[in-house]
């Protein structure tokens, strides 16, 4: 028996963190997978904005009584780490016990405004591995896919599965959805090249001038595609994952080597 | 208005405010390509400011006087001395009534209800100035403030609908304290503040509070975000009052934006673009 993962890819009302956490109560009560995954900020909506003031201590506080219902459930809040310093985060509970992940690279790009809101977590003090039902796996915020490190540590200090919260916009529509292939590529590469489960859980809907896309989705170890969320619409999937995908990955592949001098060099550039 | 809210709000120095708007609106016009600038006068505080710190700011300013049926005989004599305080000649202003246009755009919408109607009037005004400051190639003055913007208590593209908005960073008792300063008469100064859209029609009947309370809340919660029971208890104000006007705020927010664009590219104006005015 595998671990049973629900990709709960909800729409979120922005700033309304009563009607998100009732979201939450119903998905998790009536979830029979072990574990339920939602999107970044599932608590409190992406384009936040100036809200963020408002709602931060109400996301914090919704994650506790969350902590009263669940099994293993990850949730998006905006945690308070001290006295104005707001955070970009990730709720993991287990078993009632509250754990935090923060997002390590705010984009603050194009449409993106994080870096304004928010702290950027620290990878020396907030790499978190967790282990429920004999499966080992960690957390990484939406933007942190978009680069190598946070999962290759993560993998690196023994994760199997990588659950990846995301906010993901729709843009550069051509004649395909060019951002949910991007993701479909970042995904498949983190799998194959670290040997993970990669579980994307993005939101859906309109916030502000923003449409998130949805398209969830499971990348196995070998870089398969093995479920997809329904776009543009809500949706809930569940998909139940093995630990023998990740060491048919590891048994051929390079997984375990790293060459320390390369980030040596790169830390110098 | 407590004591808290009347040193940060009203003990500031009414002479460096002036000269900085006057400049800013002098800088304004020219870097805009413009001649000058024309201001809509109805007589109110808001109006009166306006107009005295943009005949400061330039030889070229134009006064539009646009009175209804349902304005009151005591506004357009309000109006008409500041025209006097300002020396404004037969050259530099304008009187139209606007109950014909407004009744023809009743007509043709099928309807007398006074809200619909009341913003016609308000949007027929723009039209007028916009029309009036095409012909000069000056700018239209906007003459909303700060209390106002916030609760969202103007015309979308009416009274909304202008270049510049030069005293939108100043509550309402901070414009009635300028304009005491700027000599406009106590008789303008101290009468209750109305849109006149229509008959009886006052700011604080319709909101139900004076502007010196509403002023308190609205620094108090969005300037300083302190929560509601605090402010209650420094403005001796029952909590539902202050909600009534946080929610008037918030269900405003459409008002002050642009139009929301539906993104499809990678680069969408409102959303992405980060352009400053002064481009090109």
């Amino acid at each position: 028996m595998g671990l049973r993962v629900e990709l709960a890819q909800i729409r979120p009302k922005l700033g309304d963190v009563t009607h998100n956490f009732q979201k939450h109560i119903e998905i998790i009560n009536t979830s029979s997978a072990d574990c339920v995954v939602f999107p970044e900020l599932s608590l409190t909506g992406y384009v936040l904005r100036d809200l963020v003031f408002e709602i931060y201590k109400e996301s914090e506080k919704a994650v506790n009584k969350l902590s009263e219902h669940s099994k293993c459930v990850i949730a998006g809040l905006v945690k308070e780490v001290r006295p104005g310093i707001l955070r970009n985060s990730a709720a993991v509970i287990i078993e009632g016990k509250i754990d935090y992940i923060y997002k390590f690279y705010l984009p603050t790009y194009g449409l993106f405004e994080e870096r304004r809101y928010f702290q950027p977590g620290d990878p020396r003090t907030d790499l978190r591995i967790y282990e429920y039902k004999g499966y080992k796996f960690g957390v990484t915020i939406c933007e942190d896919a978009w680069h190598y490190e946070p999962i290759e540590a993560l993998a690196l200090m023994g994760a199997e599965v990588i659950m990846i919260p995301a906010a993901s916009p729709m843009r550069r529509l051509s004649s395909t959805l060019a951002i949910k292939e991007q993701w479909e590529a970042l995904l498949k590469a983190h799998s194959i090249i670290n040997g993970v489960w990669s579980v994307f859980v993005n939101t859906v809907g309109s916030q502000e001038e923003e449409f998130f896309w949805g398209g969830s989705m499971v990348v196995s170890p070998l870089g398969e595609i093995i479920s997809t969320a329904k776009l543009f619409e809500e949706d809930r999937i569940i998909t139940e994952i093995n630990l023998n995908e990740v060491r048919k990955n590891r048994f051929f592949s390079s997984f375990r080597d790293h060459l320390q001098g390369f980030h040596e060099v790169l830390h110098k550039l | 208005m407590p004591d808290y809210v009347r040193k940060k709000l009203l003990l500031v120095d009414f002479d460096k405010i002036t000269e900085y708007l006057v400049e800013r609106i002098r800088e304004y016009i020219k870097e805009s390509g413009k001649e000058g600038g024309i201001v809509g006068l109805s007589g109110g505080i808001d109006s009166s400011v306006t107009a005295v710190l943009l005949s400061k700011a330039t030889k070229n300013a134009y006064f539009l006087l646009m009175p209804s049926s349902s304005t009151p005989h005591q506004d357009l004599q309000h109006a008409y001395s500041i025209l006097k305080l300002v020396n404004a000649t037969e050259k530099n202003y304008s009187v139209i009534n606007i109950d014909e246009i407004t009744s023809l755009f009743s007509k043709a919408a099928g309807t007398d209800d006074k809200l619909v109607v009341g913003n016609i009037k308000a949007r027929v005004r723009m039209i007028l100035l916009y029309a009036f400051a095409q012909k000069h190639n000056y700018l239209v003055v906007g003459t909303g403030d700060k209390s106002e913007l916030m609760l969202g208590y103007f015309t979308k593209y009416g009274d909304g609908g202008v270049d510049i908005l030069p005293i939108g960073d100043l509550y309402k008792t901070q414009v009635r304290a300028l304009g005491l300063h700027l000599g406009i008469p106590e008789e303008i100064v101290k009468k209750p503040p109305s849109p006149a859209l229509w008959e009886g029609q006052t700011a604080e009947g319709e909101i139900g509070l004076d502007y010196e309370t509403i002023d308190s809340i609205l620094y108090l919660k969005f300037e300083e975000m302190l929560d509601e029971e605090t402010i209650s208890k420094m403005t001796n104000t029952d909590i539902s009052l202050i909600n009534r006007i946080i929610k008037m705020v918030k269900t405003s927010q459409h008002k002050r934006l642009p139009p929301e664009i539906f993104r499809l590219s990678g680069r969408a104006i409102n959303s992405d673009w980060r352009y400053p005015r002064q481009w090109g």
